[in-house]
């Protein structure tokens, strides 16, 4: 494990040393080399910045500037410099967040940016630059202005989502935006906004009611067609008709008395017809549905355990996939649909508004639909080839990975073979919602669904940022060491900061020319 | 919604060599949760066959089962009902309505299930129900050779039971319906 060393001998000029040892053995970046074995060589003041710890570092005799060694050429070539400085710079310190010594959280030391601006403005190189000359360093003494800071933006932000949120005509866009920087936790905010974005609910906020109201009926309607035993569809019945006939048998002994039905109508009918034998066709699939969603985040109480919240929730999350089967037949249920399911399900029921927290099941269907609308393709095996199934995702994401970084494409293609089948088939079918832990799924979900192109195409880049985040494990790893880190993929890793090189990524033009 | 499948007095081998073809094709297994037999099987095979419907057997011992270590009575609660099974060779006089409410106040159960008599009969009595699902194989009684094959089928949802008569008649299977609701007031009440 790589210890940092801090030493601050001057005021204002507080330095960090990586202990990292440079190829001429000596100990790198203290202060001045004075000594080296290979001779005497020009004094160079190396300050350790996160710049230097790439591939190949540079040694000891390297004229380099005074703030920032100069990545090496390879890299520097493929990408753009903004896109270049930023993975080169933080791609070790991605990793370092795990045996660092940092006194802050992770989280708060890698926001390269003033925080309140992230996602505004990247395309300026002196903004970066001043950032990198600004950005608070760690301070063990006071308090940490960074976490000051934070709760300030969060606090904005706040008040700008509860603004917008409450406009007559809801401009669609800036709530896309502030979305994308993620939406704060509490006071329904989320539940709102997803909604919104997802086209659940209108931009005019007038329309909201009457829509809702709609929308909830359509459900009720749907549930009542679909969901129902037979045994009620015949105790309805019954009922009329001893209403009907005013009758009252309960309190009078002897035989009771039997009718005579037809031989569809019974539960051991093998006719294709009877509401029986369409009931029990899909005792399969509720089986299956109920032990998936017994697996669903066992680590939560919402989900798990035997508690009666749980279970309503199970229930009624079980009534919502069985219907979203009954109506799409070519589908029905795959195993993975329950967590996708699960964060909406999730965030809907924690809105404290009273009306919705009632009518959670209809809203998380419709929206669960709405989402699965784009991707259900991949989860039909015999749209797996087709345009739209999950073999092109995958080719667009490696597409993806080769015109942003094609060092680690060929590396992963060819010389490891680490096909995006191995791994990317989870994350693009279940929307990443396996890959982290669940408040940062929240988070990643926020920037997905706010997406102006479609969740698809953020999804796609948020797997490239993955990969880019991982360069330097994976190009040092081979089959096994690579796929075994991509299919469990650390989930300490910053999430602000993967959003960020997401978002920096840049798009590869060759399949919209080829969709004209 | 569960399903209850209630049946008894196969007699196989000895009076009858196996279920009516029309009846073993309707019984699959997957749709059946709980099944309770009256008695008389007689032998093991039967046991295993009934098993393969249905892990959740119950059978009370009949007078000509070769497995010696079934109950005499047996009782069970399947949603809001509670449920007794006996083969009712062990009351006298057989299928006496009377009698039987004796053991079902005995028993302290809402629908007793007996055998024995071969016919099929369902009554309300005192409160209670008694049902007697008749021989699944047609196979001759004591008292009488002219047997039917039948057998039933219990839904308990909560506090309602929607039992279905399967009976081969004329080598037809004909189904009845028999609606039975427990009113909140018990007499099977402790």
């Amino acid at each position: 494990m790589r210890e940092t060393d801090r030493r601050s001998t001057r005021k204002g000029e507080e330095k960090r040393t990586c202990g990292k040892d440079y190829d001429c053995g000596e100990k790198a970046c203290g202060w001045w080399k004075q000594s080296c074995p290979k001779g005497p060589g020009p004094l160079v003041q190396i300050i350790c910045d996160e710049a230097h710890l790439t591939a190949a570092a540079p040694t000891c005799h390297s004229t380099s500037s005074k703030l920032k060694v100069p990545a090496p050429d390879k890299v520097r070539r493929i990408f753009h410099d903004q896109l270049g400085s930023l993975v080169v710079g933080f791609d070790e310190q991605g990793n370092q967040i795990e045996g660092s010594q940092f006194e802050l959280n992770s989280g708060e030391e890698l926001e390269p940016i003033q925080p309140g601006e992230l996602g505004f403005h990247r395309e300026n190189h002196d903004e970066n630059d001043k950032d990198h000359k600004v950005r608070p360093r760690p301070n063990t003494d006071s308090v940490t202005p960074i976490s000051v800071l934070k709760s300030i933006s969060e606090e904005e932000k706040r008040s700008d989502l509860e603004y917008e949120l409450s406009q007559r005509e809801i401009n669609l866009e800036k709530l896309q935006r502030i979305a994308s920087t993620g939406i704060p936790d509490g006071g329904g905010l989320r539940a709102t906004a997803w909604k919104l974005l997802l086209g659940y609910l209108p931009s005019s906020h007038d329309l909201w009611d009457k829509q809702l109201k709609e929308n909830r009926q359509k459900y009720a309607y749907l549930k009542e067609d679909l969901l129902r035993h037979p045994s009620e569809h015949i105790w309805n019945e019954y009922e009329e008709l001893c209403l009907a006939k005013q009758h009252v048998d309960y309190e009078v002994d002897g035989p009771l008395s039997r009718h005579e039905i037809s031989h569809e109508d019974h539960p051991l009918s093998l006719g294709k017809a009877s509401l029986w034998s369409q009931y029990f066709q899909y005792t399969e699939i509720i089986e299956q549905i109920d032990r998936d969603l017994q697996r669903t985040h066992p680590d939560l109480p919402f989900f798990s355990g035997e508690s009666a919240f749980s279970c309503n929730n199970r229930e009624a999350m079980k009534n919502i996939l069985l219907l979203f089967a009954k109506l799409n037949p070519e589908i029905r249920y795959v195993q993975g649909m329950n967590e996708v399911l699960a964060p909406i399900y999730y965030v809907f029921s924690t809105d404290p508004d009273k009306q919705n927290a009632e009518n959670v099941e209809a809203d998380s269907f419709s929206c669960f639909v709405r989402i699965l609308g784009d991707s259900v393709d991949h989860f039909c095996q015999k749209f797996d080839n087709s345009a739209s199934g999950i073999l092109s995702t995958l080719s667009r994401l490696s597409d993806l990975l080769k015109v942003n970084d094609e060092q680690l494409w060929r590396h992963l293609e060819f010389t490891t073979k680490v096909k995006p089948q191995f791994y990317a088939f989870r994350w693009i079918t279940l929307l990443l919602t396996q890959e982290f832990k669940f408040e940062s799924i929240l988070r990643i979900w926020d920037t997905l669904l706010s997406n102006p192109f479609g969740a698809q195409d953020m999804l796609l880049r948020i797997c490239c940022a993955m990969l880019l985040c991982m360069k330097s494990k994976l190009l040092s790893g081979d089959f096994v060491a690579n796929l075994k880190l991509l299919q469990r993929y650390p989930d300490d890793i910053n999430i602000e900061y993967l959003l960020q090189v997401a978002k920096d990524i840049s798009p590869d033009t060759s399949y919209y020319c080829l969709s004209l | 919604m569960v399903l209850v499948l209630a049946l008894g007095d196969l007699h196989i081998p000895h009076r009858a060599p196996d279920l009516p073809a029309k009846f073993k094709s309707m019984l699959v297994p997957g749709k059946i949760q709980h099944i309770i037999c009256t008695g008389n099987l007689c032998i093991k095979e039967i046991h295993d066959y009934l098993k393969t419907l249905c892990p959740d057997l119950h059978i009370t011992r009949g007078e000509y089962d070769e497995e010696t270590k079934y109950p005499e009575t047996k009782t069970l609660t399947i949603g809001q009902f509670k449920l007794g099974l006996c083969h009712g060779h062990q009351v006298i006089p057989w299928g006496d309505l009377d009698s039987l409410a004796m053991l079902q106040r005995q028993l302290d159960v809402d629908i007793l299930v007996t055998g024995h008599t071969h016919q099929f009969t369902a009554y309300k009595h005192e409160g209670g129900v008694v049902i007697n699902p008749g021989s699944a194989t047609g196979a001759y009684s004591s008292i009488t050779y002219d047997v039917n094959p039948s057998f039933v089928l219990m839904d308990i949802d909560g506090l309602r039971v929607v039992v279905y008569v399967y009976e081969l008649i004329d080598g037809e299977v004909k189904v009845d319906k028999i609606d039975f609701k427990k009113t909140s007031t018990s007499h099977s009440a402790h």
